[in-house]
């Protein structure tokens, strides 16, 4: 078992791509995407019942090291500022395979 | 208001089913309509429309009229926003009131789509090129709004504003899958002609009364889920959503009457004028003016503009057309 950093962050599906650049350039080994989750925050209900995807928010759980922690932590920040959404962060164990 | 006129657009099965969707949620029926299918429904009807507005185009050429008519749905798109700004301004912060502004100022194509099966049901013609105005007036009012932020935010709070690629919203305005599918169909549209038409007609006009009562069906159950969200925006949104339909369809009734557009033409550009975007304008003001409030500008198109437009609306401006005599 591998100790890890567990990221779990929540943005607008508008966003999703910057949060995956984000990813990208801290060099976690890989992330999965739940597209189109909605539910409610501190700026009101996400609802999906549009056309596209403007109004509703992405799941993106990842894993990584302490040392990248801190880099994700900085860079998502202004986006989550801005669009508001939540990063989540805990401690976790991943199994070696 | 000639009520048998109200009556008879109530009673059409499109609008009966917006009713029955609305009923369906505030009884807590279990309804569902599963979710790529109201996409697809509206998907094909602006490829319906999109197409026959193409078709008809060749059909009847272009003109100075014409002309004049894609002018002034480009004028009123523009002009919508800026004077919808100040009265909201009134009341609101510059975010909401652009973000709402630009709303109003933009279009809806399924209230359009609704005046066409109004017009049909009282067997008077319109014109394709109308089709080619709402595709004009999708956009202009994205702009506005963007502007009006940057014109009103002051300096100190723009310089803490991140700032946004201005490529990006312009990809978002002119090029979201609506508008660019719409656009599409009306240039597929001219250039088969009267061969494509025959060989879509089944397609694009037999079953499109089904698909928009269905759609319908699926939009009345989207506006009642929103009622909830309008607790959020009292009172004055609620007029304004009401009223400035009304005043801005009655501009435009004008603007037909000085172009002589047909009774037709005039009601469907009487529309476009009074209805509010839900697709378009709030996925760009979303990422250019992300302070708004999107509980605010979404709900009210929705629940208040969108209903209004399709059951009071649309015989409401078809009266005051009659009564100026367009």
């Amino acid at each position: 078992m591998q100790i890890v950093k567990r990221i779990e962050i929540i943005t607008n599906t508008l966003e999703l791509e910057k949060v995956l650049k984000i990813l990208d350039d801290t060099d976690v080994s890989g992330y999965t995407i739940i597209q189109d989750v909605t539910g409610k925050g501190d700026r009101g209900r996400i609802i999906d019942d549009l056309e596209g995807h403007a109004l509703t928010n992405s799941y993106v759980i990842t894993i990584c090291t302490e040392e990248q922690e801190h880099l994700l932590v900085e860079a998502i920040r202004p986006i989550l500022k801005k669009y508001g959404g939540v990063c989540i962060i805990s401690d976790a164990k991943s199994i070696i395979h | 208001m000639n009520s048998s006129l109200l009556l008879s657009n109530i009673l059409t099965p499109p609008v009966l089913f917006f009713f029955l969707g609305m009923l369906a949620t505030f009884v807590k029926s279990d309804l569902e309509i599963p979710q790529p299918l109201p996409k697809l429904f509206s998907l094909y009807l602006l490829l319906s429309i999109g197409f026959k507005g193409g078709y008809e185009i060749t059909e009847s050429g272009i003109n100075l009229q014409i002309t004049f008519t894609l002018l002034a749905a480009i004028f009123m798109a523009s002009i919508v926003p800026i004077y919808s700004f100040f009265i909201l301004k009134l009341k609101l912060d510059t975010y909401n009131a652009a973000a709402i502004a630009a709303t109003y100022g933009s279009i809806s194509a399924v209230t359009f789509i609704t005046a066409q099966s109004f017009l049909k049901i009282l067997n008077i013609s319109s014109g394709g090129h109308m089709v080619a105005a709402l595709a004009l007036m999708e956009s202009p009012a994205i702009i506005v709004g963007i502007v009006l932020v940057k014109i009103f935010i002051k300096s100190k709070e723009e310089g803490e504003k991140e700032k946004f690629s201005w490529g990006e919203v312009l990809r978002e305005a002119f090029l979201n899958g609506s508008v660019f599918l719409l656009v599409a169909s009306v240039m597929v549209g001219v250039i088969t002609g009267e061969k494509g038409w025959v060989k879509l007609h089944p397609f694009t006009e037999d079953i499109f009364y089904g698909v928009l009562s269905f759609f319908l069906l699926d939009m009345g159950m989207v506006a009642a889920k929103r009622f909830k969200e309008l607790s959020k925006t009292g009172y004055f949104l609620i007029i304004f959503g009401v009223l400035m339909p009304v005043i801005n369809a009655i501009i435009g009734i004008m603007i037909s009457k000085l172009i002589g557009m047909s009774e037709g033409n005039a009601l469907l550009f009487s529309v476009l004028c009074a209805s509010a975007s839900y697709i378009a304008v709030p996925a760009a003001m979303r990422m250019t003016v992300p302070e708004a409030n999107p509980s605010l500008y979404v709900s009210m198109a929705l629940a208040i503009t969108f209903p209004f437009n399709i059951i009071i609306g649309i015989p409401l401006y078809f009266n005051i057309i009659k009564a100026i005599g367009v």
